[in-house]
């Protein structure tokens, strides 16, 4: 059965970014935005230049949004694993959206399946 | 009483007689301060310094006109998708001083003929030898030819020898293989300050010096964080939809 995911909130914010966002974060993100969704982990990959995690809004198997996170020693200084989430973890995620409609983000925060939130 | 002074005599020729017989000791040699340690310029940190505004930079007309035609990845005129920056583009090396703008830490490690800046970032790394002559035809490399003598509390590093392809920071700003840097490094209360001339005629009308502080590591320990061309086409490919002329690593 299909797992039932809610988007329990998707919101607008005027926001000072604390993100450590890639490269270039500022042409591809709107990092005036921030939106949080709860959403399925599809993939967590712990790679440079930015960790990456893919997420499943509906609940399903493949990535419908990919979000970067910070380098891998920059998030592991604030808390961060390669074991943190795993995929099928129903997390919250907080993100700067991709510009143009871009299926892509930048994580601010996310609450582990745990209950603990991380920044990125 | 005379045999008061008698004893008296008698102590202190024998106290002169053992001042005699002690080898007068040695001048202590120098004592340099300690530098070693980690070393970091955190991000959004205005005590750190920057490299100085372009335009207070005597660029040569050439090396504006480089600058101009650069596309950074970030800042003004930035075209991340389309970027020159040869750090993104190739994953070049960052060269020096880039590599220590960059917000990951870097080690000090000293010994009594080199010391070894050895950054976080890439595991790059620069050996400074001490108290040798620069070599007047250095090999050209990513990291320069550096030597390093003491001044007081001093150390004062000179190098040659840089590749003309790396930029000097993210902005773009360009030199040519007569960069030289003169840097006079020294302790200011906790923290740790470089101050670097550079020296370039092909790329600056005259010498400018820029002003930049470290502060001490919390955590010492040193992570891997290599980054390398397919790092950099995975990226590309998922997030910026590019096409990739190599199969990118899954």
């Amino acid at each position: 059965m299909r797992r039932c995911i809610f988007v329990i909130a998707l919101s607008t914010l005027l926001t000072s970014s604390s993100a450590r966002a890639h490269h270039g974060a500022a042409s591809i993100y709107d990092m005036s935005k921030e939106t949080t969704i709860k959403a399925t982990v599809t993939e967590f990959v712990w790679t440079n230049p930015h960790v990456e995690l893919g997420i499943s809004p509906s609940g399903g198997t493949t990535t419908e949004l990919l979000l970067e996170l910070g380098s891998p020693p920059n998030i592991r200084n604030r808390g961060w694993t390669s074991r943190t989430v795993k995929t099928g973890d129903v997390v919250t995620v907080t993100f700067h959206p991709g510009l143009r409609g871009a299926k892509i983000g930048v994580v601010v925060k996310m609450i582990t399946v745990d209950g603990k939130e991380l920044h990125a | 009483m005379i045999r008061a002074v008698i004893a008296l005599s008698a102590a202190a020729v024998l106290s002169a007689v053992a001042g005699c017989s002690k080898p007068a000791a040695a001048p202590a040699a120098p004592a340099h301060p300690d530098l070693s340690g980690s070393w970091v310029r955190p991000l959004g940190d205005k005590e750190v310094g920057e490299l100085p505004p372009i335009g207070e930079i005597p660029l040569t007309p050439s090396a504006l006109a480089k600058l101009k035609a650069e596309r950074p990845a970030a800042g003004e005129n930035q075209d991340f998708a389309n970027t020159t920056d040869p750090s993104l583009r190739y994953a070049d090396p960052n060269g020096y001083p880039r590599i220590s703008l960059h917000p990951m830490r870097f080690k000090l490690v000293q010994t009594n003929d080199y010391v070894y800046q050895l950054w976080e970032y890439n595991q790059n790394w620069r050996q400074i030898a001490l108290n040798v002559a620069q070599d007047p035809d250095p090999a050209i490399t990513w990291y320069g030819n550096a030597v390093g003598k003491w001044d007081g509390d001093t150390l004062v590093v000179d190098s040659v020898g840089y590749k003309d392809s790396t930029w000097l920071d993210a902005r773009g700003l360009p030199h040519t293989q007569d960069l030289h840097l003169v840097e006079r490094i020294h302790r200011v209360g906790a923290n740790l300050a470089f101050d670097i001339t550079f020296e370039d005629p092909g790329a600056f009308t005259k010498p400018w010096t820029a002003h930049l502080i470290f502060k001490p590591s919390p955590d010492g320990s040193m992570s891997e964080n290599i980054y390398t061309i397919s790092d950099e086409l995975r990226f590309r490919e998922r997030f910026l939809n590019q096409k990739v002329n190599i199969p990118i690593r899954r």
